[in-house]
């Protein structure tokens, strides 16, 4: 059996910039090592990807405006099934 | 950064030519002002803009970015000059030689542009605005090359006085409206919503509103083609922009935050320019207010507003990226609200506001003894307000390089 989602979920789908980037900046420095983050977002943030791909992260991007979620991993802890599976409550 | 040269250029102009300038639209002082405003620092902006907003509104970067769009800003600059100075001394050498540099310009600019359009994904609306924008720029480009060649007396293109006016008309409805107008509702359907927080535009709006603008413009050069009325099409393009406006502005009064900045106010003042521009052409108003209310009322306003937003975002968020690649976490960078700092904006949008009243009223009532001086203050007006804006875009980049440096 996999082990139960616990979701670190940031909504950013509210501010204006920069402060989303520097939000999801912030809750990456913040997160349990290993943990994925699962972020609400109003549009694709294209810049924050160039700084996840520096960063050594890894992500993936469902839904559109104006409901994006993105998941995001440390590329050395792929997300499980269950995460992958998991989304953020309407 | 050239482009506040070209409006600081245009508020010599006016101060030097105040009683030539808004007396005619046909004066030769009125039309190199005009192009020195739509192409010097419209145009000029709007391609640096699309240079940058496609690969973070669109995940699509233009290719070989460096390179094209240091060829598109020297062709720009320089095709503007030779066609300004052209219109302004009547020479003709300097107009082909303006047509011709201003259309390989476009050419390298819609083929980078048009290449990094395919590839966009995401903002639906957004991308194809962009696409019908970079057509509304070919065609304002062919009608100007037709009226140069109509100018120069080319066997060709051979046309009435009196269709000549219509001719000028049209190539200024595709330039305000196909060009410049479409860019800025797709731009604005990502920006608006982005920036101040608010509801997003109505999918019916997004659908609906350039298609209108292009198809109004398409029907009126039909029509001008055929030797018919243009109103159909001209009144379909202005309701397409005049309900954008109203849309936006009623969005803007829903945003999340009731904090007004520059750039609002800016926002604010364009779109109730471009409504009253829009309202006075279809009502057959006088060309002069709707020149102003179009060219300074929304030509110098929207670019303003925006750039106090990019540029310090841009700043910061390169910043950002090199502090993350070289892990140079001792140096704290400046909050993004730092690079121009807003009280500093609010007083250069203090004086773009003098500068677009001054104007207004002298277009309005060009018969009062003091206009020309109203003209000329509102030249010095836009000269202080342009020059602000362009020593405010230096400390922003000067602190960026200052920065950039001390992450190296």
């Amino acid at each position: 059996m996999s082990e139960p989602v616990v979701p670190q979920v940031l909504d950013v789908s509210r501010l204006a910039p920069p402060e989303p980037l520097e939000r999801v900046l912030d809750a990456l420095a913040d997160l349990p090592a290993g943990r994925p983050l699962w972020v609400l977002h109003r549009r694709e943030p294209f810049p924050l990807y160039d700084l996840l791909r520096r960063m050594g992260y890894g992500w993936r991007t469902l839904g559109e405006d104006p409901r994006v979620e993105i998941l995001i991993w440390p590329l050395a802890n792929p997300p499980s099934e269950a995460e992958l599976a998991w989304r953020i409550p309407s | 950064m050239a482009a506040p040269l070209f409006a600081l250029l245009a508020a010599l102009i006016l101060v030097l030519e105040g009683d030539q300038i808004l007396a005619t639209r046909w004066s030769p002082a009125t039309l190199a002002t005009i192009h020195l405003l739509a192409l010097g620092f419209l145009t000029q902006i709007m391609c640096g803009a699309l240079f940058q907003m496609l690969p973070v509104l669109a995940g699509s970067p233009v290719a070989r970015a460096l390179l094209v769009g240091r060829a598109t800003q020297i062709l720009l600059t320089l095709g503007t000059l030779f066609l300004c100075f052209g219109l302004y001394w009547g020479h003709q050498g300097l107009l082909v030689l303006g047509g011709l540099t201003l259309a390989v310009c476009v050419l390298l600019f819609g083929w980078a542009i048009g290449a990094a359009l395919r590839r966009a994904r995401g903002a639906q609306y957004t991308v194809m605005a962009m696409r019908f924008a970079l057509i509304g720029l070919f065609v304002t480009l062919a009608l100007g090359l037709f009226l140069i060649a109509g100018l120069l007396g080319a066997e060709s293109v051979r046309f009435a006085r009196s269709d000549f006016a219509r001719w000028v008309d049209l190539h200024l409805a595709w330039g305000l409206l196909g060009w410049v107008g479409v860019l800025v509702m797709g731009v604005a359907y990502q920006v608006v919503p982005m920036f101040h927080v608010t509801p997003g535009y109505p999918r019916w709006l997004m659908r609906s509103a350039v298609p209108a603008v292009v198809a109004g413009l398409l029907i009126a050069t039909l029509a001008m083609g055929l030797g018919m009325g243009v109103w159909a099409g001209f009144g379909l393009a202005l309701t397409g922009v005049l309900v954008f406006a109203l849309v936006t502005l009623d969005r803007q009064h829903r945003r999340e935050r009731p904090r007004v900045d520059a750039t609002l106010l800016y926002w604010w003042t364009a779109m109730t320019s471009a409504m009253l521009a829009a309202l006075l052409w279809a009502w057959g108003g006088r060309a002069e207010p709707i020149g102003v209310l179009a060219f300074v009322g929304v030509g110098i306003a929207l670019p303003s507003g925006m750039l106090f937003k990019i540029m310090p975002f841009l700043s910061w968020f390169h910043l950002q990226y090199r502090q993350l690649s070289g892990r140079r976490f001792d140096v704290r960078i400046p909050h993004m609200h730092a690079f121009i700092p807003e009280r500093s904006a609010l007083i250069q949008f203090g004086l773009y506001l003098v500068s677009l009243v001054l104007l207004l009223l002298a277009a309005i009532w060009p018969e009062l003894a003091f206009s020309v001086w109203l003209v000329r203050l509102g030249g010095l007006a836009t000269a202080g307000a342009i020059g602000f804006l362009w020593w405010l875009q230096l400390r922003c980049s000067a602190q960026y390089r200052s920065f950039s440096r001390r992450l190296a």
